[in-house]
């Protein structure tokens, strides 16, 4: 990391000093037990279950240069993702010295000069002061923001401080420890100085020549201690990383290259289960439950909290704290460890320490219940916000989904308003207790043709309109299905529903944990679709959408999925709905991003485009947190059927959010969202109206262009 | 201790019934089966005992054509050890000829106690476990709201209009249970699911006794007539008033 312990002699024989010497043997040992720390460190992964990460190298090596070496995640946040950006930008460039003044070290002789050309060299030698003036900058903010006005994500109990000022002390002392090497040098070589020094070198230069009145002998001792000063840091640095939480610089880009959160594969889909294997059981009760690359984000994590500060529970005041559920996974897996894999290079040490006092107390714990709390689990709407917000791509809630197996799959346990949600889906085909014969009800009159019929008829509809659950039952969203129904007649959509064939897919039984009667429903799922060789599927619900399109496949059901506001955008561009040019006054409209379709699915702008060409006159404002930043509406992952009883409601928090942009209407894109709203705005007392997209546009339909479909008793 | 539970499988009752062709049937397109649910409760009162009493096993017993194994199957998931259906090609409507399909089945199995649910959700007759105590001469306890066993005797509470009602009796008896005496009936686990599908299932013919009471025909209850906005504000009172004392006479 230094330039300034260049030697005076430009002989490139190796004539090593006593220094050189010691300050091998301190190389070789700080080497030595370095890599004994990563081999010990890295063997506590073999606890966790084997995964295959290796596939797709180019996409995963694209996530490392983005979201690894650009940052791109971690510049989200302004002040301090600048700042860390700088650090990690440094310590790059700032290595190429590192290197150097550590073989120095042991060849006085080398040194970067013999091997670039000189214009070259004078710049890496300028590189490395200007990125150590910029990497002392940033680590005095962050020491000042730490010390003195910590984030709320910063504080808490699950973190390391102390940890973190020391480690910031360290890097302010390594950049310090550079310079003054320079300067003495500066002083104490006067035969180099007109070669050495100069503008590529201005710290050096500069503070070189306010040190000009000590003497030669002085300033070489100062130089020497001030050399191995820096040395010796860097050197203690590593040691000390595989310890702590910083651990975090030694994985983290190894940690981004092997997620899956950002890709390769589908994003946002539960992991495929086996119900068949012959295992004790199912999802993850404990460390060993979970994969390695689970276990390999507690050492990537270096607990910044941003996960937990864009956790919707979090901010409502639940128990959940997604960094904490990657924190413990971390230090119980540092527990178990030695009792399941043992220590390196000691054969049978881990049946020794099974048989040792104190064993059975570490045996006996688990991260679920004994770490992690079922309340935690629950807490989670699963909208993904912490794994979006993860600069080194940790999945959070892939370990939440494991463990939320863990507790309904082996033991039963889940709140107690869920089981009537599994009976429904066990006995009706919906979450709720409606009778499935009434499915299709909303429909009466509409003239909307069901695949049987159409089959009958020797039609083969071009898409299947999937309702979903709301959309069929729920009273509210019967009038979005209606919408819709109306949007696809009007632009003369070849279109079809299944009516009373339609049952649920399971998914809320996945999120809530129930694998098993997800699976029978899904199945069920796909066999009536295989059976009227369904294509294409459009359905409004994002749950729906992601559920059919993204998961499905792993239980061999293909289908292309279109959410409605993508088709209903795709119908306008074609100008295939006839709309009124009529538009009315200037409407002021926030649109409320769905979890399942902006986070799971990238889906921003369709919703909002559909919007502005529905109503080219509409004011369309964004709210605080918006598109991937979008804050839950509170009933993903199961939350629609649990109910809120801890802290503040998560739909009173968004409501909130969205009529404080002074929008008149809330435009959704999700039924459930649709329900949060509209109690949010209920409670409130807000006079705002929640409006889906489609009613939107439905409401500008022609009526002069439109099918007369709603003459009851077709 | 051996405990049996006889249960039986019925329609989820939130269904839409449509009476079948013959007039004397529902129609079982598109419905939906489950245990009833006090058979449910009665079946977790055994698991509950069973827990407490180390060496207890829990058998459940249904009569009915092959579809009640699924039945079956769930109270395996649940705990249950073993089970056995009474194949019939359906369940008759008099009680007496189940009771005594029941009771050949029972009588020598050595059971220290017989559960049921306090009646079957669908036909609600609530008869069938007292025929099948009398016809093995057993000592019968019906709506159970609490159950305990001592040795060779037990002891249960059954709610009465206004009150509660404190019994004793020896083993083996027979037990209805009602609601209440257990909170809820266990979800079953996958790991369940799983051990369920290793437990035995006997299937053997069932003894019917002769069929006494037939149905000979179902109806539906009335459509209930829409409801009547009579207007609004204080003016529609009056009317409102008249309504209720000359047409609904409730007033």
């Amino acid at each position: 990391m230094d330039d300034g312990d260049r030697p005076v002699v430009v002989s490139t024989g190796i004539a090593m000093t006593g220094q050189n010497v010691a300050f091998l043997l301190v190389l070789v040992v700080a080497v030595s037990f370095f890599s004994y720390s990563i081999q010990r460190a890295l063997r506590t992964l073999r606890v966790g279950l084997p995964e295959q990460r290796l596939d797709a190298p180019g996409r995963r090596t694209w996530n490392l240069l983005t979201i690894g070496f650009a940052q791109s995640k971690i510049l989200r946040e302004r002040g301090a993702g600048v700042s860390h950006a700088a650090v990690f930008w440094g310590f790059l460039v700032l290595t190429a010295g590192t290197a150097e003044i550590l073989l120095q070290g042991v060849w006085p002789g080398f040194g970067y000069e013999h091997l670039l050309p000189r214009p070259l060299w004078q710049l890496f030698m300028l590189s490395q002061e200007v990125f150590a003036v910029i990497v002392l900058a940033a680590v005095s903010w962050l020491l000042w923001r730490r010390l003195v006005a910590p984030p709320k994500r910063l504080q808490g109990e699950e973190i390391h401080s102390t940890e973190a000022v020391i480690i910031l002390g360290v890097i302010a002392a390594l950049m310090v420890t550079l310079f003054t090497t320079g300067a003495f040098e500066y002083v104490a070589r006067e035969g180099v100085r007109a070669t050495h020094f100069g503008w590529f070198r201005p710290i050096a230069t500069a503070l070189g020549g306010a040190f000009g009145a000590l003497s030669l002998g002085t300033a070489e001792t100062l130089r020497d201690v001030s050399w191995w000063a820096h040395a010796l840091l860097v050197l203690g640095f590593l040691n000390f990383l595989p310890y702590g939480k910083h651990f975090h610089v030694v994985n983290s880009l190894i940690n981004v290259w092997f997620s899956n959160t950002s890709g390769p594969g589908t994003v946002g889909a539960m992991k495929p289960m086996d119900l068949e294997a012959e295992v004790e059981s199912f999802g993850a009760s404990d460390v060993e439950q979970l994969t390695w690359k689970n276990l390999l984000d507690g050492y990537a994590c270096t607990e910044c909290g941003r996960c937990t500060a864009a956790c919707p529970a979090n901010i409502t005041g639940k128990v959940l704290s997604p960094r904490k559920i990657v924190t413990d996974t971390r230090d119980r897996l540092r527990e178990k460890a030695p009792y399941v894999v043992g220590e390196l290079d000691v054969e049978g040490s881990a049946e020794a320490m099974r048989l040792a006092p104190g064993a059975q107390a570490v045996l006996d714990n688990r991260l679920l219940d004994n770490w992690i709390t079922e309340a935690e689990l629950w807490a989670c709407t699963s909208c993904r916000a912490c794994v979006q917000e993860c600069p080194v791509s940790i999945d959070q809630l892939e370990i939440i989904n494991e463990l939320r197996r863990a507790l309904v799959l082996n033991e039963s346990r889940f709140p107690e308003e869920v089981l009537p949600t599994f009976e429904s889906l066990e006995r009706n085909g919906s979450p709720w207790a409606f009778s499935p014969a009434d499915r299709a009800q909303w429909a009466e009159g509409l003239d909307i043709p069901t695949m049987a019929e159409k089959l009958e008829r020797g039609e083969r509809p071009e898409i299947l309109f999937w309702v979903g659950c709301m959309g069929s039952f729920d009273d509210r969203a019967k009038k979005i299905t209606v919408a819709f129904a109306r949007i696809l007649q009007a632009a003369n959509v070849d279109f079809a529903i299944l009516g009373q064939e339609e049952t649920c897919h399971g998914d809320p039984a996945r999120r809530l944990g129930n694998e098993y009667l997800y699976q029978v429903l899904a199945k069920g799922t796909i066999e009536t679709l295989d059976r009227y060789e369904v294509k294409t599927i459009v359905t409004f619900c994002p749950h729906c959408f992601h559920q059919m399109g993204n998961e499905f496949p792993q239980l061999g059901g293909n289908y292309e999925v279109i959410h409605h506001s993508t088709y209903i955008e795709r119908l306008l561009e074609a100008n295939l709905v006839p709309l009124q040019t009529e538009h009315g006054k200037r409407l002021t409209m926030a649109y409320h991003d769905s979890c399942y379709l902006g986070r799971y699915n990238d889906v921003y702008d369709a919703p909002r485009e559909t919007l502005r060409r529905a109503l080219p006159v509409v004011n369309l404002v964004e709210p605080a947190r918006t598109k991937s930043r979008g804050l839950c509406c509170g009933a993903g992952g199961g939350r629609m059927f649990i109910d809120e009883k801890e802290g503040k409601r998560i739909n009173i928090e968004r409501t909130e959010e969205l009529v404080a942009t002074g929008a008149e209407t809330i435009a959704v894109a999700c039924p459930f969202c649709m329900t949060m709203m509209v109690d949010g705005v209920a409670k409130l007392e807000a006079d705002v109206n929640v409006l889906d997209i489609s009613e939107v546009v439905a409401a500008q339909l022609d009526p002069a262009h439109e099918r007369a479909p709603l003459v009851a008793g077709d | 201790m051996k405990i049996a539970v006889c249960i039986k499988r019925v329609p989820d009752m939130g269904a839409r019934f449509k009476i079948g062709a013959d007039g004397a049937s529902i129609d079982e397109t598109g419905l939906k089966f489950d245990m009833s649910d006090f058979d449910e409760w009665a079946v977790e009162a055994a698991l509950q005992l069973a827990e407490k009493h180390a060496g207890s096993t829990v058998t459940v017993i249904s009569l009915g054509p092959d579809s009640v194994q699924e039945t079956l199957r769930k109270a395996l998931a649940m705990g249950a050890d073993a089970a056995v259906q009474l194949k019939a090609e359906s369940v008759p409507a008099g009680g007496f000829a189940v009771a005594q399909a029941l009771a050949a089945e029972l009588k020598d199995g050595g059971y220290d106690l017989i559960l049921f649910g306090r009646l079957a959700v669908d036909s609600a007759a609530g008869i069938t476990g007292p025929m099948v105590a009398e016809l093995l001469g057993l000592p019968c306890a019906t709506a159970l709201c609490k159950l305990d066993v001592q040795g060779t005797s037990a002891t249960g509470e059954r709610q009465i209009e206004g009150g509660v009602e404190q019994l004793a009796f020896p083993l083996p008896a027979v037990c209805t249970i009602d609601q209440g005496l257990v909170v809820q009936a266990r979800y079953p686990s996958l790991k369940g699911i799983m051990a369920a599908k290793k437990k035995p299932l006997a299937s053997k013919p069932a003894a019917l006794g002769g069929v006494g009471v037939t149905i000979t025909k179902m109806e539906l209850p009335a459509e209930r007539a829409a409801g009547r906005i009579v207007g609004e504000g204080a003016d529609a009172v009056p009317e409102l008033v008249r309504l209720l004392q000359t047409e609904a006479k409730v007033l």
